[in-house]
């Protein structure tokens, strides 16, 4: 490939050199020329639709959109110009008037909203067209967000967003001319929406207060906000955080543009479950008296704690963590070898083969960008990695990429799967067409769970790797493993034992006392506890210490409760898939006396 | 308390002319401010003009106002007009006021653009009344208005440019003391105040 020849053109009389095949609006922002737009978005398709960034080009009586009109050779381009100010002020007055944009009852005003500022920019105190006052609906039906239609400029960036990142494209444009609106599905509703993944990218690229988070509304202007990066610690891909707060209280959450794992996008998980719903929080620590948890200092648990310890001998005690701790945590875990017998790492079934077995490959998200062929065994990443399963949807939907799911349970990836297949149920006549759905793949990405781990999993796997052999022109294929636990593959790195069924581990020798970190895992970790059967109480150990969050049912089986930091309370750092180690940033101070965990852990074993 | 000594300060000027017409003085600016469909916090903002008020009124005459006991508006130079127009009554007082001042200044979101009262255009005038006068929870004897002296409310709350020529608007909701107060002395020193981004304001 050659590279794109250099061409020069004028932009408001200063000479810009450019690669061939860009944008005039992509030439001037690289060079500081401010144009404005309302409906243009980097990381989008250029749609030219709100008319705002419009150019003259001298020599040429037309008007063009700078957002769409490639730069030409030689052009000299004035971007602005009475009779431009004139046109773009026209237009905005237009889109005031078409719908209710009453900005004193919007919660996103006071320097969020991208119209209101372009407003301000083109001076408008007044509107010379007379107001439709138009009855839109607002639908509230999502748990998250919102969508108000009285707001909407229809620049589409919702739309185009759905598409070109979430790749559900949930959101569209129905209706002509003034009746124009954007529509969830076939007309529906979020809330009966079934493409709809609950990312929220949409409202985080909304320009005005059409969609809002339901839980960052009328609480302060984001512009006003504190801004904290960090990373998600809800599953092994790693996304960067921008998080939003204001005295001391989260307002949004956004992901990171700077961010090379998520490069800004989010999925549900990140962007709403960890803040937006109220949660009950363990906030001081608890001992069970007369058979009930009951408040308590932290002094009086840790002496509880610390008598027990001395109680049980070094054989009798033992320490379970769950996959979700910081690197810095684990040290800390590692360093206690000597007072306590074993340490082991609670994970989902086959997850413990998967530690022992996946590597992490540099650049693999990046990477997953040019696979042109994707094959899912044993993971659900439309469940688990959202913004994975973005990739892969876009990756399908937008560059033809193959598709292939081995798994046992169905997902909303499956609709654009060229085979799925259940992995117990494998005939030759599914070989065949796998074989014939790889054969022109050049760049193949495997992406597997734990339960590609099983035998059968391990035969597919392996089926797939001879398949993907005999195409001469196949490179080596992209390997990413998956695990359940966002840093599990770390903390088995670190040294700490991968336990996949708790019971008979804890059986395995007799125990007094057991520590239990669960940390901020929403219900305590019994998601992957259940799976694999943990003994409601535990009868036989005298002390179960659990340190949590979040009340589960592993806080009621506990002798003592210890409050534990939330990751926007956490520092220190995770590994993600890609074995990139990312910085957690405390975006908020310890709530309540909760504690961080290694620092727990060294008062507990002190 | 700062309303007050405002209210008393405007009260003064009102009888000032007479007794300061014999000097040859400049011409002081004769002034009537009209609150329509508002919340009056666009006055409070005039009023917030603080001590400039002394200031002001060095300079301007305000002759009708709702903080001013007068009955008709009589001629003036400038009409300052808070809130939109949502009935008969005010549409009419509007373009008395019009045809009666030199220059028409919108004050506010509600004049400028319907704002808050205009929330009600989405929606039928008579389920508007429904809910107003029988449906809310605590009504007891249920009535429409129907007595020929009340004013008869528009099908659409609109703002004064629907109306009438308006030479001037200060948008915000309300807009800021310093606003108006720059707004004013632009126009006091025959200039036009300029927009920008930095004290424009919508909300």
């Amino acid at each position: 490939m050659t590279a794109p020849k250099k061409i020069s053109l004028h932009i408001d009389g200063r000479l810009c050199e450019t690669a061939d095949g860009r944008t005039i609006l992509e030439v001037a922002r690289a060079n500081n020329i401010a144009i404005p737009t309302l409906c243009y978005l980097e990381g989008l398709t250029p749609w030219g639709g709100c008319r705002l960034c419009i150019v003259e080009i001298e020599g040429s009586p037309k008007i063009v959109p700078a957002c769409t009109t490639p730069a030409t050779a030689g052009t000299k381009i004035i971007t602005q110009s009475e009779r431009l100010h004139n046109l773009r002020r026209a237009t905005l007055e237009l889109l005031f008037s078409e719908r209710n944009h009453i900005c004193p009852m919007c919660q996103y005003n006071k320097g969020d909203c991208g119209l209101q500022h372009q407003g301000y920019a083109h001076g408008i105190d007044s509107i010379r067209y007379p107001y439709l006052y138009p009855a839109l609906p607002v639908d509230v039906s999502a748990k998250y967000f919102g969508m108000d239609h009285n707001r909407c400029i229809l620049c589409g960036r919702c739309v185009r967003t759905c598409d070109e990142i979430e790749g559900a494209h949930t959101l569209d444009v129905a209706y002509r001319g003034i009746r124009n609106r954007v529509i969830v599905d076939l007309n529906q509703t979020f809330a009966e929406s079934l493409t709809c993944t609950q990312c929220g990218a949409c409202v985080a690229n909304c320009p005005t207060g059409t969609l809002f988070d339901k839980a960052a509304a009328f609480r302060g202007p984001l512009a006003s906000c504190q801004q904290v990066l960090t990373t998600c610690t809800e599953c092994p891909v790693g996304c960067g955080l921008k998080v939003f707060t204001k005295e001391n209280r989260i307002v949004t959450v956004w992901g990171d543009p700077g961010s090379p794992v998520n490069r800004g996008h989010l999925c549900v998980k990140g962007r709403y479950q960890t803040w937006a719903e109220p949660r009950e929080r363990i906030l001081t620590p608890f001992i069970r008296k007369n058979g009930s948890l009951q408040k308590a200092t932290w002094n009086e648990a840790l002496d509880t704690i610390r008598k027990a310890v001395k109680a049980a001998k070094k054989t009798e005690k033992a320490l379970l963590v769950l996959p979700r701790l910081t690197n810095e945590t684990a040290k800390t875990i590692t360093g206690l070898a000597g007072k306590v017998d074993r340490v082991g790492m609670h994970v989902a079934t086959n997850e413990a083969a998967l530690c022992a077995q996946a590597e992490y490959t540099a650049d693999a998200l990046a990477k997953l960008q040019d696979a042109d062929a994707f094959i899912i065994i044993g993971a659900q990443p439309a469940r688990d990695n959202g913004v994975l399963a973005a990739r892969i949807r876009t990756a399908v939907r937008k560059r033809g990429a193959k598709l292939l799911i081995f798994h046992t349970r169905k997902t909303n990836l499956d609709q654009f799967a060229d085979v799925h297949a259940n992995i117990v149920s494998l005939e030759h006549q599914l070989w065949k067409r796998v074989a014939s759905t790889l054969s022109g793949a050049k760049r193949p990405a495997v992406i597997y769970g734990p339960n590609a781990m099983t035998p059968i999993g391990v035969t597919v796997m392996e089926q797939l790797i001879k398949i993907l052999e005999t195409n001469r022109s196949t490179q080596e294929p992209l390997l990413i493993g998956l695990s359940a636990g966002s840093n599990s593959l770390a903390l088995a790195g670190a040294g700490i034992e991968a336990v996949e069924e708790v019971g008979p581990w804890l059986e395995s020798k007799p125990l007094k006392f057991l520590h239990i970190v669960a940390g901020d895992a929403p219900d305590g970790g019994l998601q992957v506890m259940e799976e694999t059967g943990v003994p409601a109480a535990f009868p036989n150990i005298d002390c179960v210490v659990v340190q949590a969050a979040y009340p589960s049912r592993l806080t009621d089986a506990a002798r003592v409760v210890l409050p534990a930091a939330i990751w926007c309370e956490k520092s220190g750092t995770v590994t993600n898939l890609e074995g990139r180690r990312l910085n957690l940033n405390p975006v908020l101070p310890l709530h309540g006396e909760a504690r961080d965990d290694a620092a727990i852990l060294e008062s507990v074993f002190a | 308390m700062k309303k007050i000594t405002a209210k008393k300060a405007t009260k003064k000027t009102v009888r000032q002319p007479a007794a300061a017409a014999a000097p040859p003085a400049p011409a002081r600016v004769r002034i009537a401010t009209m609150w329509l469909s508002g919340c009056s916090g666009c006055h409070m903002s005039f009023l917030d003009l603080d001590e400039r008020l002394v200031e002001l009124v060095k300079l301007v005459d305000i002759l009708h106002s709702p903080i001013v006991d007068t009955k008709d508006i009589p001629e003036v130079d400038v009409g300052i007009v808070e809130g939109c127009v949502n009935n008969n009554e005010q549409e009419h007082e509007l373009k008395k006021l019009r045809s009666r001042c030199k220059v028409l200044i919108a004050l506010g979101d509600c004049a400028v653009t319907g704002n808050i009262p205009g929330l009600r255009n989405q929606f039928a005038l008579k389920d508007c009344l429904l809910r107003a006068y029988e449906q809310t929870e605590s009504t007891k004897i249920s009535c429409l208005p129907n007595d020929p002296v009340v004013p008869v409310l528009n099908a659409k709350a609109r703002p004064l440019q629907e109306f009438v020529k308006v030479d001037f608007s200060i948008p915000g909701c309300p807009p800021d003391a310093d606003v108006i107060w720059y707004a004013l002395t632009e126009l006091l020193a025959g200039r036009v105040p300029q927009w920008t981004e930095k004290n424009l304001r919508y909300d």
